[in-house]
């Protein structure tokens, strides 16, 4: 459905290292949900905006559908209004000298569709998104949700091939962003279009997308499913960028088929999932909510370790802990159903399957 | 929409794609620069020729210094200086005091009745400032000034104490004129600080002194360095009360010796070559100022804190000096306005002038008012003025909002240097201006008549006030979210349509306030349309200028009257646009 390749976009064309976006390339299948994720200067947004055509890249390739939109071979470089996309901003970007109605109907509107096709299109835009009893409202008078799915029926009214968002749920307090989550899978599902998806909300990305693309410094580090890059990420810096993580050096002892076992300041480990080669520096990824207390248990055995609790934090729910094993220290995530308290010797089993060796510097 | 960065030549590496400079994306810097240019640049360059002609006409045959050499020669030459000068800073000085005084106690005080005196600020704007020197000549002219006379029968004094035809009455008036448009400079300073700062530097310990020493000042510092600039050149350039108050006494500034060279000359020819020699040296000091200036409004915006978050500012309380308080800033409007229109409206209902007691109200007459009507060429002076007024504004409206429009979003190349021309003429004393336009339509034939219409003033008033214009349109464009336009594109939206549709209808208001901004001071313009004079073009500010120095002041108090009111309908016409797009932006 959409496909970009090699595009490059500087930012200052006097500097060699000026960089916004470096050769991203990457495919988004028929109906995907595919996300961009990275921190902010990662070159997201200006990937996202070269979709969309409100930049345009200095080299690449960029095609909706088959359709080439940009090409620096050939020159060619189709305007935002003439591409099959619809795009909701961070802002919202809603007109506030229209009403709500007159909102959804612009593109219908830019787009020459009047009559009974657009009034019908606009009234399932709006019920959609449940707004069909705010259709005559001023636009500005609106909450912060409500002109997010203004944002969103404007978008879907267009029936684009590809729906584009940047960061749309960034403006919004945490318990209506959680909701407007849940919403906007369920609507991208519904309607079924192809959604790029802009954010450097790992939990929004984690939740909402069939695949991610990880950004650093203008370029894609990592390509694959939430599941994947949580449980198997391939470089520290996805370990770290994507959920919580714990990182230690560690070095390869011995090597078998399916297991490792490595030196690790916590003592000698096993992992299960390692990278097929294993050069440079490797790093030992243990996330805390993967490490079991296995209490009465001896400190025996394959990746058993005994420690001592040094913090506790309670936050209700869950529950951290900062448990001291030899050297190292250990972060440890545990529900509330049985609590430690600082002092406590504990035994901890760290599963070899959940024992992730990636590339990079630990340290880092 | 947007436009593609070129690649240099050079830095195309292997293997990546060279565009071709793409040559139509300049067309739109050209078109503008070339109106720009025709406005601002050509009558620059032929006021330069000039000065440089032994006859002081651009087409004069040869070449010479001498105008130059008569003009820098002259033994009044540094005294001009001097007293332009002085009048300046002392004018600047006196109008930063007040206009400070008044921003901080409208703005961030307990004053009573804030609200009414906020809107009340505008009123000295509806009182052009001929109007206010020909109201203080009455006021304290030194024979017959109403408070010169009252003071010396209450005192008992021999000589009236007070002379306003001297560089103390000048500096005194003019500082008193220029107090609103301070005001209107800093009050978005004052009102727009965030308060959590200087609740920040209270909960740090600080008291009153240092908060003001250490946080409010150093803040406020680039908004009054910029409000100071701005009224310095304004102060430099300013004609009507330099010509009212300072001619009579042969007090010259730069304008008034413009004036004097150009239509009084000692010779009864006009020296123009002189004329332009002279503005040629000033306009170098007032490019520096101009310069000057907008480096620091370019500095003050750093320190911009608006943070879109609502919030009230912190008021102080002002306790027992509150009503002290309350009279000071009584006080001013009672100088800036109260006296100054009574004295004119006395006047206007007398048929000569007299001191003002009971015995002379046998005297009033609307002979004055019924003559400003009845006279043929006061209607056509009248008709004039609003013929110039309009055309001149809708000019200034659209010009501004398109090259905003350029120079803010489209961003084309070129866009600093159409922004900085555009600017440019804001320090062009009006009296320059007009020799220089009169230079222009004398030499170039446009195949029909522009010198002596009333077209020659709409095309300086364009001129004049496209700097004026383009400063709100701008401001009104960065405030406007660019993601709004965006929508509109994404939305499958031509560049004409997302103008049509969602551009022009948000920044609308910004359009209407310019706009009428433009007519209230064209209408009330006197310098240009001074030296643009001629049979067929008299507007009503020269005709108010004619009635004074020819010896009619109950004539000129009348047409003054109406002046006033006209420009008091259209200046509430202006305060209401500006508070529905309050509304409307809350």
């Amino acid at each position: 459905m959409l496909t970009v390749s090699g595009l490059v976009k500087r930012y200052d064309t006097r500097r060699a290292d000026a960089f916004a976006v470096r050769a991203v390339s990457f495919d988004v299948a028929q109906g995907e949900f595919f996300t961009l994720l990275g921190p902010s200067g990662c070159g997201k947004t200006t990937t996202l905006r070269s979709v969309a055509g409100l930049e345009t890249p200095d080299s690449g390739e960029i095609a909706i559908d088959g359709v080439s939109v940009f090409s620096s071979a050939k020159g060619t470089v189709v305007p935002v209004a003439k591409r099959d996309i619809a795009m909701v901003f961070q802002s919202y970007a809603i007109w506030p000298h229209m009403t709500v109605r007159e909102n959804v109907a612009f593109p219908l509107e830019a787009m020459g569709v009047n009559g009974a096709e657009a009034k019908r299109r606009i009234e399932s835009a709006l019920s959609i998104v449940g707004l069909t009893a705010f259709a005559d409202r001023p636009a500005p008078m609106l909450s912060g949700g409500q002109q997010q799915r203004v944002a969103l029926a404007r978008a879907i009214v267009k029936q684009a091939k590809v729906l584009l968002l940047d960061e749309p749920l960034s403006n919004l307090d945490a318990k209506l962003r959680e909701q407007m989550r849940v919403e906007l899978r369920d609507l991208q599902r519904r309607i079924g279009t192809t959604a790029i998806y802009v954010t450097h909300d790992q939990d929004e990305a984690l939740s909402l997308s069939d695949r991610i693309a990880v950004m650093k410094d203008g370029a894609i580090v990592e390509l694959d499913t939430p599941q994947a890059l949580y449980l198997r990420p391939r470089t520290t810096f996805t370990a770290r960028f994507v959920g919580q993580a714990d990182l230690l050096p560690c070095t390869v002892v011995e090597r078998g088929a399916d297991r490792l076992a490595l030196d690790t300041p916590l003592g000698p480990l096993h992992s299960t999932v390692f990278p097929p080669g294993l050069d440079g520096t490797l790093a030992l990824l243990v996330r805390p909510e993967h490490i079991e207390f296995r209490d009465g248990e001896a400190a025996f055995g394959r990746n058993m370790l005994g420690g001592v609790v040094q913090r506790v934090l309670f936050s209700g729910r869950l529950v951290e802990y900062v448990v001291q094993v030899g050297a190292a220290a250990l972060r440890v995530q545990a529900t509330s159903r049985s609590l430690k308290a600082e002092g406590d010797r504990v035994t901890l089993h760290l599963p070899p399957e959940r024992c992730v060796v990636v590339a990079g510097d630990a340290d880092s | 929409m947007r436009t593609i960065e070129a690649l240099p030549a050079q830095s195309a590496a292997p293997g990546e794609v060279k565009r071709p400079i793409a040559w139509a994306r300049w067309l739109p810097a050209i078109g503008a620069g070339a109106v720009l240019a025709y406005l601002v640049l050509v009558p620059l360059l032929l006021m330069l020729v000039s000065s440089l002609r032994p006859g002081g006409f651009p087409l004069d045959p040869g070449w010479t210094f001498a105008n130059y050499a008569t003009v820098y020669g002259a033994a009044g030459f540094p005294r001009l200086v001097g007293t332009t000068i002085a009048f300046a800073i002392g004018s600047t000085a006196l109008a930063l005091a007040l206009g400070i005084a008044l921003a901080w106690l409208i703005e961030r005080t307990d004053l009573p009745l804030r609200g009414t005196i906020r809107a009340l600020v505008i009123l000295p704007m509806a009182t052009p400032p001929i109007l206010l020197a020909i109201g203080w000549a009455m006021l304290l002219s030194p024979r017959t000034g109403f408070f010169n006379l009252l003071i010396r029968d209450v005192f008992g004094l021999a000589q009236s104490p007070f002379n306003v035809f001297s560089l103390g009455g000048m500096i005194f008036v003019e500082g008193l004129s220029l107090v609103p448009t301070t005001f209107l400079f800093l009050s978005p300073a004052f009102r727009n600080m965030d308060p959590s700062l200087e609740e920040a530097a209270i909960t740090s310990g600080a008291g009153i002194g240092m908060l003001l020493r250490r946080i409010l000042l150093p803040m406020l510092w680039p908004s009054i360095l910029a409000a100071g600039a701005f009224l310095l050149i304004v102060c430099l350039v300013v004609f009507d009360i330099p010509g009212t108050l300072g001619m009579p006494a042969r007090i010259f500034v730069l304008s008034t010796q413009i004036y004097y060279l150009a239509v009084d000359s000692p010779t009864g020819v006009p020296l123009y070559g002189q004329v332009s020699a002279l503005a040629a040296f000033f306009l170098c000091i007032l490019f520096v100022l101009g310069w000057a200036y907008h480096r620091l409004t370019r500095q003050a915006q750093r320190y911009r804190t608006i943070t879109g978050k609502g919030f009230r500012p912190r008021l102080m309380r002002l306790g027992g000096w509150r009503w002290v308080a309350f009279a000071g800033v009584s006080a001013y409007f009672l100088l800036a306005v109260v006296a100054p229109l009574a004295i004119l409206f006395w006047t206007s209902l007398m048929p000569y002038q007299t001191r003002v007691t009971w015995a002379a109200l046998d005297l009033v007459t609307l002979d004055n008012h019924i003559d400003f009507f009845a006279n043929r060429r006061v209607l056509e002076a009248a008709g004039n003025s609003l013929t110039v007024a309009l055309v001149a504004a809708t000019a200034v409206a659209l010009i501004s909002v398109v090259l905003a429009w350029l120079v803010v979003r489209a961003k084309i190349p070129g866009a600093r240097l159409l922004d900085g021309l555009a600017f440019a003429p804001v320090a062009m004393p009006g009296v320059m201006l007009g020799v220089a336009l009169v230079y222009v339509y004398l030499t170039l034939d446009l195949g029909f008549a522009v010198y002596g219409t009333i077209w020659i003033i709409a095309i300086a008033y364009v001129t004049h006030y496209v700097s004026f214009g383009t400063r709100l349109a701008n401001g009104v464009m960065v405030q406007l979210h660019p993601e709004l336009e965006e929508a509109g594109a994404a939305s499958g939206a031509s560049t004409v349509r997302v103008l049509r549709r969602i551009t022009l209808p948000l920044i609308w208001p910004a359009v209407v306030a310019i706009w009428i901004w433009v007519v209230a001071h064209a209408l009330r313009e006197l310098s240009t349309a001074l030296m643009l004079q001629g049979r067929g073009n008299v507007v009503v500010p020269t005709l108010l200028w004619d009635y004074w120095s020819g010896g009619e002041p109950n004539r000129a108090a009348a047409v003054g009257v109406w002046l006033v009111v006209a420009l008091v309908i259209f200046l509430s016409l202006w305060q209401a646009v500006a508070r529905s797009r309050l509304e409307r932006s809350s």
